[in-house]
């Protein structure tokens, strides 16, 4: 090697490898955050950034597992009485204390009608919240409520003071939270900065400023971390991760998430009224051609309403056979009732090379199918028609309760009572109930198991796959994605 | 004259009420917004607590009238996604999509008019179409696909210009490209056809009998007699500019109108969506009177007769 050849790489190596310690890191969304304000909106593009301003009563570890935050402890008092304790020294960024008080503050904010959160939903199962002696919180809830933890994983805890003096627009717009990260700047739809901590209690960020910025288009994004200007993109597909396979300074990452795709089919009017005519829909149905061929993002094979990454799942459930020629016997020996048209109703958000594949599967076999696309409010009027018959013959959904328990994905598909239900099972009911009122976790298991079970053997509802998010990233870039689709920055790291 | 400008503000009140309207009912032709903004868990109780809490439960006559009185104090609510007025969300986009507008439209006119001009000037020669078909190649590129291969040429590859983003100048350029594109190939071809139309004329005959030069020709006579079709197609470019920001934006990561549009279709904020479908039929019903308002300047006829 020449001198000069010598003396410029040393020089570029020195220049390539300094900033690796504080280098600021640009994440690309699909968005900009709808809010800042956790209480408000609870989409993605908001919740991977203000998680970071604010910490959560308990959160989950990269294995999943809910472990302490806010709260170091939890104990029941009764069935309907859970008692927190909450961790001392913890400061909010403009350097009052976190209290007790701000914690029962958060939680009846939340849940109160008045406030109209989008989140109500989640956590409406909790009466009120009370602060009580030795810096502890009491929730009560409605009845016995075993998936109350999971939503705590949600709640992120404001600052009482800030929030009464500024009111919730101003704190939208600049929130104030205990997290490792403090709010620096929105600039609205193009990018809001965050600042690194230094008095954060847990473990702090390897960056001492954040950038998360709108970019809706992903070759843009893609093109963006290629160029260097991203070091993490989300929001890829499996086309988008080829496109990052050639060049080594990018790299792609995925997870199964808890989202669980699935075919619904009404079960009150022909052909799929007929339980054998839904076992040949499920027969014709190539599950694992789906996942790995057509989707191969990570996407997993499921033969039940829920995924690993749930509570609820059950391992022993047999996957569903794929034997198109079996399919064609049966519909072929019920000709007539089989060749009723049957509409398969979706909607633009929906992956429609799902769907049209299932509808190919479907008419192969002998089924008469036909897709019919329109926009979400009408698809979402026709699916929940109050009578059961109005409702299309097929629908596609892909459902995240984003609590990673059973209970929410099951109980709205399958219990009788439920808009979204086109069953009516007696003993479901119960079983599903008895889920979701129970505390004793070994309960639970056994009627989720027996609630898989009935929907396989049935063929109820027809799951599909387990969803799976797909992030683009710079090489040096440690970052470990979670079922729960969170963006912690102080999880990540660079490497050297 | 004054009759006239009554007449066209009039007919254009007209058009606002009609849009105002319209907008109105096909929202709620379009479904339940509320069945949006609820998670697809949301019970019955959680989806009529929503409807009440957003006034969406009253009698449909009673909200028509009060978005026509909200409408006439330029009230456009507010953001139940964003919690902000609607008003505030719009203006702090307006002036990042007029920079991008005004970008595209210097592009359009300064390569545009030119083109038109020599493809004018030397009709039936080679030169004539090979500019011919660069112009037809640069209307029929699609953006999205057009945007996306400058920005792996010069972003990704030769790394000349940012990929994405706002901020500088240099963000600047390959949007105005991307969107101007279009518009410069219609004012090119529009330029072309009313040259060729004017050089036929008797006036233009004799001057070149008088030994007039072409540059003079052009300069005095052509630039002024061509320039009615350049206004008015310049009104209807304003929509169309504003309607390819849409994918621009989009492309580009341009935080305009068009990139709100598509944000907030995707978040589910009916109440910003329906604000941007106004201020764009606002928009193009305005530029179309300040057209018909400056073909009175350029062509007095207009103003006696009314029409051009």
């Amino acid at each position: 090697m020449r001198p000069l050849t010598g003396l410029l790489t040393g020089v570029a190596i020195t220049v390539l490898a300094l900033p690796a310690f504080a280098r600021d890191v640009t994440i690309d969304l699909t968005g900009e955050p709808s809010s800042l304000d956790p209480h408000m909106q609870w989409n993605p593009d908001s919740y991977y950034v203000y998680r970071n301003i604010f910490d959560n009563v308990v959160t989950r570890d990269n294995d999943g597992a809910i472990v302490p935050q806010i709260a170091t402890e939890w104990n029941y008092a009764s069935e309907t009485e859970l008692v927190l304790t909450i961790r001392d020294g913890v400061t909010f960024h403009d350097g009052e204390p976190l209290t007790a008080e701000d914690v029962a503050f958060s939680v009846n904010r939340i849940i109160d009608p008045e406030f109209g959160s989008p989140q109500l939903g989640q956590f409406n199962q909790i009466e009120m919240a009370e602060v009580m002696e030795g810096n502890k919180v009491k929730l009560t809830t409605k009845g016995p409520y075993p998936a109350l933890l999971a939503q705590l994983v949600k709640l992120s805890v404001v600052p009482q003071h800030i929030v009464e003096e500024v009111g919730k627009d101003a704190f939208n717009e600049a929130p104030v939270g205990s997290g490792p990260y403090s709010f620096e700047d929105w600039n609205r739809g193009v990018s809001v900065t965050l600042a690194k901590n230094d008095s954060y209690w847990g473990e702090d960020g390897p960056f001492d400023n954040a950038v998360f910025r709108a970019v809706p288009d992903a070759a843009t994004r893609i093109a963006n971390l290629q160029a260097g200007t991203a070091d993490l993109v989300v929001g890829l597909d499996s086309d988008g991760a080829m496109q990052l396979a050639g060049n080594p300074a990018v790299k792609a990452l995925s997870t199964p998430t808890e989202r669980v795709a699935f075919m619904g089919m009404n079960l009150d009017k022909p052909p799929f009224s007929d339980p054998e005519l839904r076992r040949a829909a499920s027969l014709a149905i190539d599950s694992v051609a789906i996942a790995e061929g057509l989707l191969g993002a990570g996407e997993v094979p499921m033969a039940q309403l829920s995924s690993p990454a749930h509570f609820g799942y059950a391992p022993d459930i047999a996957p569903f056979e794929y034997d198109p020629e079996q399919a064609a016997e049966i519909v072929a020996s019920k000709s007539e009732m089989a060749a009723t048209p049957a509409t398969f109703a979706t909607a633009p958000v929906f992956d429609q090379r799902v769907v049209q594949a299932l509808q190919q599967m479907l008419n192969d076999v002998g089924f008469n199918i036909s897709i019919s696309m329109t926009d979400m409010p009408t698809y979402l009027a026709a699916a929940r028609a109050p009578d059961r018959a109005e409702r299309p013959e097929l629908n596609f959904g892909r459902w995240s309760c984003a609590c990673q328990d059973a209970d929410g994905i099951a109980y709205p598909l399958l219990h009788s009572g439920s808009s979204w239900s086109r069953v009516s099972n007696a003993e479901l009911d119960a079983l599903l109930e008895e889920a979701r009122t129970s505390l004793d976790e070994n309960v639970r298991l056994a009627a989720y198991e027996k609630v898989h079970q009935i929907v396989r053997d049935d063929y109820l509802v027809r799951p599909i796959y387990q969803a799976a998010v797909l992030y683009g990233a710079r090489a040096e870039l440690e970052f470990e994605p979670t079922a729960n689709e969170s963006m912690f920055l102080n999880r990540m790291s660079w490497s050297e | 004259m004054l009759r006239f400008l009554l007449q066209r503000g009039g007919q254009a009140l007209v058009a606002v009420f009609g849009v105002v309207t319209l907008v109105f009912f096909i929202q709620r032709l379009t479904g339940d917004p509320v069945l949006l903004l609820v998670p697809e868990t949301a019970t019955e109780q959680d989806i009529e607590a929503m409807r009440v809490s957003l006034g969406l439960d009253r009698p449909l006559g009673v909200q028509y009238v009060e978005f026509l009185f909200d409408m006439l104090r330029l009230d456009l609510g507010r953001s139940f996604v964003q919690n902000a007025q609607v008003w505030d969300i719009l203006l702090s986009r307006i002036p990042q999509t007029l920079q991008l507008a005004a970008g595209a439209l210097v592009v359009a006119l300064l390569i545009g008019l030119p083109l038109g001009l020599i493809m004018a000037l030397t009709r039936g020669r080679a030169i004539s179409r090979a500019i011919m078909g660069l112009v037809l190649a640069f209307q029929s590129l699609p953006t999205f696909w057009s945007g996306i291969m400058m920005i792996l040429v010069f972003g990704v590859w030769l790394k000349w210009l940012p990929p994405s983003g706002t901020g500088t100048l240099a963000h600047l350029v390959m949007p105005s490209i991307a969107l101007g594109l279009l518009s410069l190939a219609t004012y090119a071809r529009i330029m072309r056809s009313a040259v060729i139309d004017e050089l036929g004329k008797d006036y233009v005959r004799s001057a070149r009998a008088r030994g007039v030069t072409t540059g003079r020709l052009v300069r005095r006579h052509l630039l002024r007699n061509s320039s009615i079709p350049v206004i008015s197609i310049t009104a209807l470019e304003l929509s169309q500019l504003l309607a390819g920001a849409v994918i621009v934006e989009t492309v580009f990561a341009w935080p305009g109108l068009g990139l709100l549009t598509v944000q907030s279709i995707a978040s589910r904020d009916f109440m910003v969506v329906q604000a941007v479908v106004l201020l764009g039929a606002f928009v193009t019903i305005a530029a179309n009177l300040a057209a018909d308002i400056l073909y009175t300047v350029v062509d007095p006829r207009v103003r006696l007769t009314g029409k051009a």
